[in-house]
């Protein structure tokens, strides 16, 4: 008989049901909120489809919207969800930790105001960059570059050193790094819009999509680091647990392809795969919430459980990033060799 | 009532406490007192709760018996360190010598679980020289047992109690990665840190048997610090809720409130049960083995007293060893006062050790090692060291408490030397069973004394080089207990073989803290439970050949 106690015995797969249930359902609540952001962006729809659809749609007073701001649009969003991931992780994370230093603080404001621009832009059509949206974003990547410097250097103090147990308990490496992308995303958007409609969309010199979808994947595979270390600090104890070491890699993968490789299209497989994460992203929120439920007190005891279980806040990152990632595929569908 | 299960036993009727829910029960295999099971077994700790469950799961008749109660911790264990002395066992003793030991909370327990409820959960290996210490290090004796083999019993008891360790442990052969990953260190493991890197030595988190992550109905530590006083959340893995629940799953009966009082033999020198103390009234079961794991006061104790004119001076005493060579590892302190706010009561008390000076046998005036590790007492416990130990009162004991979150310490597990002048015997006087009390006689020679005098040389050093002040020690003190039924190669130096078998009966057998030659410079409950594995795979295998 494997090693388990007696209450693993009995109901480690009523545990598992439990467990996937909560995902099941968080996986439900994605896919509706995703839905919309989906919809528009089939990729078997050709551009002149498209067209068509959105005239049908729209007053006739309004211009069609020039591929790169709909890209733009979609990476606003995507810099969003990602900032208010950040948000409140570090919210939860830097009030668990007192506050003590009061950069501690620059976090949540950059991620609140990147929240706020990111809704703006997220509305606003027009195709050029806007100043305050721009600042902020910029602000916010220096700041997450900013604070991953903060992060090394404390766990470069500790004793011992880069060692696991100051990998697992000192400030994590990883988190300023998600808002350091969410403003780099916010602001490749914004430069996304300053591009002229009819010629390949460049951001510093770089073909737009392709150099998105880099950089997406490559957020993708950090961001997947860091829940590979925090899952291996929690020993894997759900089998769930593996979910954000396998399936946002091979996203990362598959953008990292479509980034390197000659123009080809229909990407069906990485725009599902790309979904798929996305939708891990919110159940991951889910299996964070009953992750938190397994604490001592449960959820009766959440003032305390909240910040000791896994963060809640956290998994819907991967979410963000799979939403830039699918940006970056609809500016490839529009202009393959961008 | 929080100490109900104190007055009436809770295994019976077919069913049993289940110490993982709020008010549980699990069903439970009852045996008539006229069945003659495969196995009785005397003590439900670390060596009989885990020989029970290895047993049961392999098919033997077991009852376990045990003097303690059945708690659930979830409900029963009150955040209060005098409360919960109810785990302690604070039967009288005699205790002589020129160190006489003080025996209770910090030695021996009485619950279904044994010791394991109330201990500190440190979950170390032995250095495998070890087993070998008198031909390859010069002193002690050697065990009839082989370092690999063991490694591989250690594997097993890790994995199933989900040990929290560091995923690279700095000494000794490689071993497989503990199944759960260290604990967050507190302040008080930072200051053993910072004291190890400044004295140029290694420093490891400590493997725990509690969980840093959920593991079925136990949540990951809440690192409140009780750990000593019983566990309310069963994060720590104790046999109350690791072996015990699957032992009883797997059919062994377990009775609590259960004195056993003498073991019964036969004319042909075999044993044939136990007579044990149950609901006012003394009682007899049938057994074709009796297993005694009773730690290493109560063992020799029952051992000694069941003597009957077939054997006249205790059974499986014919070496005379019976209850000689007690071992009660040194546990001295150094302690100090931090600038900074520490809080060491946060946590399970000992987050970080150092076993330094196991491995390294050079710059030592001594035979033997030990590890010392970062400390947590609470504060009854902290403030009874400080009145007794350091005689501190009145004034000075209370300014000396107002520090207490600012206290830091380092406290060894020391190797002592098996002597046959400590040990345990039977006293005139009776407790209240009828039976006789035991008599427990404890000396520390030079050897011992130069090793404690090393250490607290060195920790005092590596406190007052990470600019702890008002540092002082304490150098009477010891912990866990071991040998007075020794195993061995040979029937004139040795209480049982290798397999935990006596040599003189070979029904009746001892599978605890007694049976060690040497003990080390670790804490012992891995090993007794690695122990206790091995024995149980030994039994089914001579079990299989017709040879048990
Ligand atoms: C406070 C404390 C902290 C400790 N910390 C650690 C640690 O961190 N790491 C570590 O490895 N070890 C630690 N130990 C030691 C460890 O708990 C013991 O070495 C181990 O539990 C001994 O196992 P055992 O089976 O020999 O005896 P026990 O676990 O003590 O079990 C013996 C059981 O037998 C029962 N019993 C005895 N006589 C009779 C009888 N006649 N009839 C019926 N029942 C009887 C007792 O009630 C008891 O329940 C600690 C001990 C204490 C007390
Ligand atoms: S600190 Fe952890 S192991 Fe110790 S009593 Fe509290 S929950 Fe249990």
């Amino acid at each position: 008989m494997a090693a388990n106690n007696a209450g693993d015995l009995s109901t480690a797969a009523t545990r598992q049901l439990v467990g996937g249930a909560v995902g099941a359902i968080a996986l439900g609540l994605g896919v509706a909120l995703l839905r919309r952001g989906f919809t528009p962006q089939t990729g078997r729809e050709t551009l002149a489809g498209a067209r068509t659809h959105a005239r049908q749609k729209r007053s006739p007073l309004r211009v069609d919207e020039p591929p790169q701001v709909k890209a733009a649009r979609r990476l606003n969003r995507a810099a969003g969800l990602l900032g208010t991931s950040t948000l409140l992780d570090s919210a939860v994370e830097h009030y668990r930790g007192s506050f003590q230093n009061k950069a501690m603080y620059t976090p949540l404001i950059v991620s609140a105001l990147m929240l706020a621009v990111s809704a703006h832009g997220t509305r606003d059509k027009r195709p050029i960059a806007h100043g305050v949206r721009d600042a902020t974003y910029l602000a916010a990547a220096l700041t997450g570059i900013a604070g991953t410097g903060f992060h090394i250097y404390n766990i470069a103090k500790r004793p011992g050193g880069f060692s696991w147990q100051n990998l697992f308990y000192g400030s994590p490496l990883g988190a300023p790094g998600a808002v350091a992308l969410s403003g780099l995303l916010g602001y490749y958007s914004e430069r996304l819009r300053d591009n002229e409609s009819d010629k390949i969309p460049k951001v510093f010199g770089l073909p737009a999509g392709r150099a998105l979808a880099a950089l997406s994947g490559v957020g993708l595979l950090a961001t997947a680091g860091e829940a590979g270390l925090l899952h291996f600090r929690g020993a894997y104890h759900n089998p769930f647990m593996f979910a954000p070491v396998t399936v946002p890699p091979l996203a990362g993968a598959l953008l990292g392809e479509t980034a390197l490789s000659r123009p080809r299209r229909p990407r069906r497989l990485t725009r599902w795969w790309l979904r798929l994460t996305a939708l891990l992203g919110f159940a991951g929120a889910g299996f964070h919430a009953y992750g938190v439920q397994r604490n001592m007190g449960g959820w009766r005891n959440w003032s305390q459980n909240v910040l000791n279980g896994p963060p809640i806040p956290a998994p819907p990152s991967f979410t963000g990033l799979a939403l830039a990632g699918l940006a970056a595929l609809g500016l490839l569908e529009e202009h393959p060799d961008a | 009532m929080l100490d109900e299960a104190l007055h009436s036993p809770r295994g019976k009727d077919g069913r049993a406490p289940d110490p993982l829910r709020v008010g549980g029960w699990m069903p439970m295999r009852q045996y008539g007192e006229n069945d003659e099971v495969d196995f009785a077994i005397v003590g439900t700790g670390a060596g009989g709760g885990t020989l029970a469950c290895k047993l049961a799961e392999a098919g033997f008749s077991v009852v376990g018996f045990d003097a303690g109660a059945w708690w659930r911790p979830l409900e029963e264990f009150a955040s209060d360190e005098t409360h919960q002395e109810k785990l302690f066992w604070t039967d009288e003793r005699i205790c002589d010598g020129d160190n006489p030991l003080k025996l209770g909370s910090n030695n021996s327990g009485k619950a279904i679980g044994g010791s394991t409820v109330h201990f500190a959960m440190v979950s170390l290996r032995f250095r495998p020289e070890w087993l070998k210490s008198r031909s390859l290090l010069g002193y002690g004796a050697d065990w009839p047992l082989d370092w690999r083999e063991m490694w591989r019993y250690y594997t097993e008891v890790e994995q199933a109690l989900k040990i929290a360790g560091p995923v690279n442990y700095p000494w000794g052969p490689p071993r497989p990665r503990y199944p759960y990953r260290a604990h967050e260190l507190n302040a008080a493991a930072l200051v053993l840190a910072k004291g190890c890197e400044a004295m140029g030595i290694p420093w490891s988190e400590t493997p725990l048997a509690t969980v840093s992550a959920p593991r079925g109905r136990s949540p990951p530590c809440v690192y409140r610090g009780f750990c000593v006083s019983g566990c309310s959340t069963n994060a720590k893995q104790s046999a109350l809720i690791t072996w015990i629940p699957r032992a009883v799953k797997a059919g062994a009966e377990i009775r609590d409130l259960a004195m056993a009082g003498r073991i019964e033999t036969n004319d042909a020198g075999y044993v044939t049960g136990v007579h044990y103390y149950r609901e006012g009234q003394w009682r007899f079961q049938r057994a074709r083995n009796v297993v005694v794991a009773g730690y290493a006061i109560e063992t020799p104790r029952l051992l000694l007293s069941s003597a009957n004119s077939q054997f006249p001076d205790g059974l499986a005493n014919s070496s005379g060893l019976v209850g000689k060579n007690l071992m009660a590892q040194t546990n001295q302190a150094a302690w100090g006062v931090m600038e900074d706010e520490i809080r060491w009561y946060k946590g399970p008390p000992s987050l970080a050790v150092t076993e330094h000076w196991n491995y390294t046998d050079t710059g030592k005036d001594f035979f033997g090692g030990y590890a010392y590790m970062s400390q947590g007492p609470l504060p009854r416990a902290w403030v009874s060291s400080l009145a007794g130990n350091r005689g501190l009162w009145g004034d000075a004991l209370l300014r000396a408490m107002e520090k207490y979150n600012h206290q830091a310490g380092l406290k060894i597990v020391g190797e002592v030397l098996p002597q046959e002048r400590n040990r345990v015997a039977l006293a005139d006087e009776k407790d209240r069973y009828g039976l006789p009390i035991a008599r427990v006689t404890y000396s520390l020679c030079d050897n011992d004394k130069a090793l404690v005098k090393h250490a607290l040389n060195f920790m005092s050093q590596s406190l007052s080089v990470v600019g702890a002040r008002d540092i002082w020690t304490e150098s009477d003190d010891t912990c866990h207990l071991n040998g007075t039924a020794r195993m061995g190669d040979d029937p004139r130096t040795s209480v049982v073989n290798a397999d935990c078998r006596s040599w003189d009966i070979p029904n009746l057998w001892v599978c605890d803290g007694s049976v060690f030659p040497t003990v080390g410079g670790v804490n012992p409950s891995l090993t007794i439970q690695a122990i206790a594995c091995r024995t149980a795979d030994r039994i089914r295998a001579m079990a299989a050949q017709g040879s048990l």
